[in-house]
């Protein structure tokens, strides 16, 4: 590909055909915001019963729970949405609309990070806090349930957030299956314009400004975090 | 649709995906360490460098950790040519691509790093009359390098499975071959599952490793 025009076109950075397909973007960004949102949410609760089974004193219920979180977090997303979307249909002789196959394959992805932050959080809960809890009368459920998880959930949210922002970026990869995001109208239009540069910006930019809100989330909930640590 | 397996077409298909992978690794290797130097300096310049260095490398962490690498690809791949005048091609703009990415993250890990250094050794260096360059190179990033090993080693798993992207500019990694082998033969569960394990080999005992480095560490911690 040669690319005689460049300086020519540079001087003439045309902005003007970017709103003109603010349409067909603001389409695509919707559906990058529904998949996310839908993923996050599915995941955030599937993640915490992953979390807990993982945890499992049966060895039999932990392992298979075990390989599927490390088999989720040592392959590509890229990966595992292909893999998806070329075999699923073929395994089990289902066909599902793309966008149904890439909330699920984004949300398996993302169940098994979320399941590994709630796991951290749940064993930094400090042993005495059990001890305590003895002494308390307190039964085993009565434990979790009031001592342990309300205490791991604020120490895992600022990860399960991040994490998101994480899934959110990965999502731009289902465009390669032909699920119409933003990233795949952007490609489209950047190909049927010839004018990659102020497309690809342009959608950079509105991912940046998602990624960007929600990591000031994050920094939020980690200085709320902390002060409610030295109070304590 | 009946679904015949046929393992033997992994035989024929192997020393194709084992090229494959050999690329995937190489362009993995080469943006790891060159990633690992832009993150110093990344990181260098946000905490000494002065507020005309700090603002423009701050910039560039926060955006490229922001934007996702795919589009990080593409726009290297298709505009820095349109700027710059001149063709990269496929390779080159992913390298490019994946070590802007793992500088940035890296950056982040120097940053907690050198939190870790204790302030007094700069006062010592200054006492010392150690010019910055000797201070940085043979004091800071020393001791730096040991404590982010562990988070600098995620980075490196990140960017290895992040390299999966390369294959959508065309460049012939392990998953742009397995692509195009299963759909060329028909049979993408064996071929892409294969795809998936050559991945999963790599990056787990990595994980495992990083994870025995930040348990020991941690020991350590309580210890003293």
């Amino acid at each position: 590909m040669r690319l005689d025009l460049n300086t020519h076109m540079l001087e003439q950075l045309n902005l003007h055909f970017i709103s003109a397909a603010s349409g067909r973007l603001l389409g695509g960004l919707l559906v990058t915001l529904e998949l996310s949102a839908i993923v996050m949410v599915v995941s955030t609760f599937a993640g915490f019963a992953v979390a807990i089974l993982v945890m499992s004193p049966f060895r039999l219920l932990r392992l298979p729970v075990r390989a599927y979180i490390e088999v989720f977090r040592c392959t590509p997303a890229l990966v595992q949405i292909v893999w998806f979307f070329y075999c699923v249909p073929v395994l089990f002789n289902v066909f599902w609309e793309p966008f149904t196959m890439a909330v699920m394959a984004l949300s398996l992805n993302l169940t098994a990070y979320n399941a590994e932050a709630y796991r951290a959080a749940i064993q930094s809960i400090p042993k005495l806090h059990s001890d305590a809890s003895v002494a308390l009368g307190l039964n085993r459920w009565h434990f979790n349930r009031y001592v342990v998880f309300p205490q791991a959930l604020r120490l895992a949210l600022p990860v399960l957030v991040t994490n998101t922002i994480g899934m959110i970026q990965q999502s731009a990869l289902v465009a390669l299956v032909a699920v119409e995001d933003l990233m795949y109208v952007t490609k489209s239009i950047a190909s049927s314009t010839y004018r990659p540069v102020e497309i690809y910006t342009v959608a950079a930019l509105i991912y940046f400004a998602i990624a960007f809100t929600l990591s000031r989330v994050v920094a939020l909930i980690e200085r709320r975090n902390r002060q409610l640590m030295e109070r304590a | 649709m009946i679904y015949s397996f046929d393992f033997s077409i992994l035989i024929k298909y192997l020393p194709a995906l084992l090229r494959g992978l050999m690329i995937t690794l190489e362009v993995s290797a080469v943006s790891i360490l060159a990633g690992i130097v832009l993150g110093f300096l990344l990181a260098i310049a946000r905490q000494f460098g002065g507020p005309w260095l700090a603002t423009p490398a701050m910039a560039i962490v926060e955006f490229v950790r922001g934007v996702p690498v795919l589009i990080q690809i593409f726009w290297v791949f298709f505009c820095l040519p349109a700027i710059i005048g001149m063709d990269i091609g496929s390779t080159l703009s992913a390298a490019l691509a994946l070590t802007l990415f793992m500088g940035a993250i890296s950056s982040e890990s120097f940053r907690a790093a050198f939190a870790t250094i204790d302030k007094d050794q700069y006062d010592a260096t200054v006492a010392l009359g150690m010019p910055m360059r000797v201070t940085m190179l043979y004091v800071i990033l020393p001791q730096a390098l040991i404590r982010a090993t562990p988070t600098l080693l995620s980075n490196a798993i990140t960017v290895f499975k992040e390299s999966a992207i390369v294959s959508a500019v065309g460049m012939a990694d392990i998953m742009f071959v397995g692509r195009n082998i299963s759909s060329a033969s028909g049979h993408p569960i064996e071929i892409l599952t294969v795809v998936a394990a050559a991945y999963f080999i790599v990056a787990w005992p990595m994980t495992l490793l990083v994870g025995n480095l930040e348990r020991r560490r941690l020991e350590r911690m309580s210890a003293a």
